[in-house]
């Protein structure tokens, strides 16, 4: 099974060395080896294992207390004025919803 | 409307329009899509409107919103879509800073809406191919540190989560102005039916065209695609985004028509991109290539189970759907005789399409169909528009409208009485009295008004004797005076001329 290392590293936004993507290649692909064997399995007549819920039972609209700002930013190694920094180009975003 | 007819002409060259239109709307609902947080968030403090789930924090689980599903099966009821069994969230994945999760919970195979259609104002008939319930993205800013010269960005995750439904039309619109009304016609709808605000400077509502040409004669649209006839290769779509008004839908469709018309008129290979469009330079600037659906990895979110709908929850739901505006124009037209202008005006808010029934249901008590309807629209779209809110008693304003109908008052005293009662704050119907009650008063008088005028004013009497006819209009204003305006003049003058024979 061949992998695409660039454009999974792309997608990922890694920037991968040389070295590394011949290191990470075969890896992967080893993964990847493993986890097709799931494919070999006939599950045409097989119903998907989910959970299934009812229209009413799921969660009413009523707004609950948020997080404190303070506390939100706990967790962000930078910030500043409120707001979470994240240093960085942030190159070419794929998409903004 | 310049650029408009030179695209026409050119189009008429050798191209066809194509676009489809994906609009994403905020839904109106009190909490997140997947979490409990206040939705509210414009000028909030950043990031004071979070918690673990919508901050993507490990182990946090989605819990979907039911009013928010609610609201996307209304619209897509309103959009005469078929409605599925079943909702099934799928995972969209892409690695952005706005995305804390690495992914976007939405929906790719299964849309909870399907299949549907609206009617623009100008009778045109949009398809709908899909309206699925997805979560908006956090809100991030790019800036450059002065003291380093490094890139950063700061991001304020009050937005993530907030539930946004995306409605994709089929790519069957052919002009520009189509696209801006039919973005009208949504924008309207959802305000209708409480969905959304859909204010698109706030972001509420966001429109992305998807643009193309294609040569005259080789290609047609067929079950919903754009398909190639023989061996004509389709030209690549344009995407615009960063739209924020309704009027930039059209502008930027139409700047998009004549740069793509001059690339493939110089034969240049047209590259599938996504273009953002620049207000302030009304053009569309390159922003990149279009990623594959196969780049975002959908899977099915296992976090959220399958949710069942059933018909007696489409049947709750499909009560709160009123008409929608575009079948209120077309039946005051039809069936009101108002002009399309009037009817277009009317029915644009829910508001003043209420306030113009109980209007015209109040009128149609005493005046036929027609008066009724060409009266409430009249006087809607006149003095009360020009008040400029809709507080005025439709009873009052009722027997305003009958009084001058009537001829008891007429127009110009009945709308100069509308507007000081409303800047006087008194109450209209006492005043409409008061005036009603003066001038019947007047009327009984009249005769012994006239007499008194032709006694005081014995020089013209005798020279209208003497055959001065013109005399008769100084007596007849002399008249009006000592009424204060609230004789008819034809009557003055009707007993002027008897009582001087």
């Amino acid at each position: 099974m061949k992998i695409n290392i660039k454009h999974i590293a792309r997608l990922s936004r890694l920037a991968l060395t040389k070295k590394e993507k011949e290191k990470f290649t075969p890896q992967m692909e080893t993964i990847l080896e493993s986890a097709s064997v799931l494919q070999e399995v006939d599950t045409s007549k097989v119903q998907p294992m989910k959970k299934r819920i009812e229209f009413k039972e799921l969660r009413e609209d009523s707004p609950e207390k948020p997080l404190e700002q303070d506390d939100v930013l706990k967790n962000a190694p930078h910030n500043e004025n409120g707001y979470i920094k994240v240093y960085g180009k942030i190159f070419g975003g794929i998409e903004e919803s | 409307m310049m650029s408009e007819k030179q695209s026409n002409t050119n189009l008429e060259s050798k191209y066809d329009l194509i676009v489809g239109l994906e609009i994403h709307v905020q839904t109106n609902t009190s909490s997140k899509m997947f979490c409990s947080c206040p939705t509210g968030y414009f000028q909030e403090d950043p990031n004071t409107h979070v918690c673990p789930v919508c901050l993507g924090l490990p182990g946090a689980l989605p819990v979907p919103n039911k009013r928010a599903l609610e609201l996307c099966i209304l619209m897509g009821l309103a959009l005469n879509c078929d409605i599925d069994k079943e909702i099934h969230f799928d995972r969209k994945h892409y690695f952005y800073p706005d995305l804390p999760k690495g992914y976007q919970i939405s929906q790719y195979k299964r849309p909870i809406c399907s299949d549907g259609y609206v009617e623009t104002v100008s009778g045109v008939k949009i398809d709908i191919e899909r309206i699925h319930q997805e979560e908006d993205v956090a809100k991030s800013t790019h800036h450059v540190e002065n003291s380093t010269g490094k890139q950063y960005s700061l991001i304020d995750y009050n937005k993530s989560g907030v539930p946004l439904i995306e409605i994709v039309t089929k790519p069957c619109i052919r002009s520009a102005k189509d696209a801006k009304d039919f973005a009208t016609e949504i924008r309207k709808i959802a305000r209708y039916l409480g969905i959304s605000d859909a204010d698109m400077e706030k972001g509420q509502m966001r429109c992305e065209p998807n643009i193309s040409l294609q040569e005259k004669g080789k290609w047609e649209y067929k079950d919903g695609q754009i398909l190639p006839i023989g061996d004509y290769k389709l030209n690549p779509k344009v995407e615009v985004k960063n739209i924020g008004s309704i009027t930039a839908v059209e502008k930027s469709i139409q700047y998009e028509v004549e740069r793509l018309t001059k690339e493939l008129e110089e034969g240049k290979k047209i590259e599938q991109q996504t273009r953002g469009w620049n207000a302030d330079k009304n053009i569309t600037e390159y922003q990149r290539t279009k990623e594959t659906a196969d780049d975002y990895r959908y899977m099915p979110e296992p976090d959220i189970p399958v949710i069942e709908i059933s018909d007696e929850d489409v049947d709750r739901i499909s009560e709160e759907l009123i008409e929608i505006p575009v079948e209120r124009m077309k039946r005051y037209i039809e069936e009101l005789g108002l002009s399309e202008y009037a009817a277009d005006v009317i029915s644009s808010s829910r508001e003043s399409a209420e306030y113009f029934e109980e209007l015209y249901n109040r009128l149609r008590k005493d005046l036929n169909e027609e008066d009724a309807a060409l009266e409430a629209s009249n006087w809607l779209m006149g003095p009360v528009f020009a008040i400029g809110n809709l507080d005025i008693e439709i009873e009052d304003l009722s027997l305003l409208i009958l009084a001058f109908k009537e001829g008891s008052i007429t127009k110009n005293k009945a709308e100069e009485l509308l507007n000081q009662s409303v800047k006087e704050n008194k109450d209209l119907s006492e005043e409409l009295e008061k005036v009603i009650q003066q001038k019947e008063e007047i009327t009984n008088n009249l005769d012994e008004i006239v007499t008194e005028v032709i006694q005081k004013n014995t020089k013209a009497v005798e020279d209208y004797k003497g055959g001065k006819q013109a005399t008769l209009g100084f007596l007849v204003g002399q008249v009006m005076q000592a009424t204060k305006g609230a004789a008819d003049p034809n009557e003055v003058r009707d007993i002027l001329i008897e009582q001087l024979k």
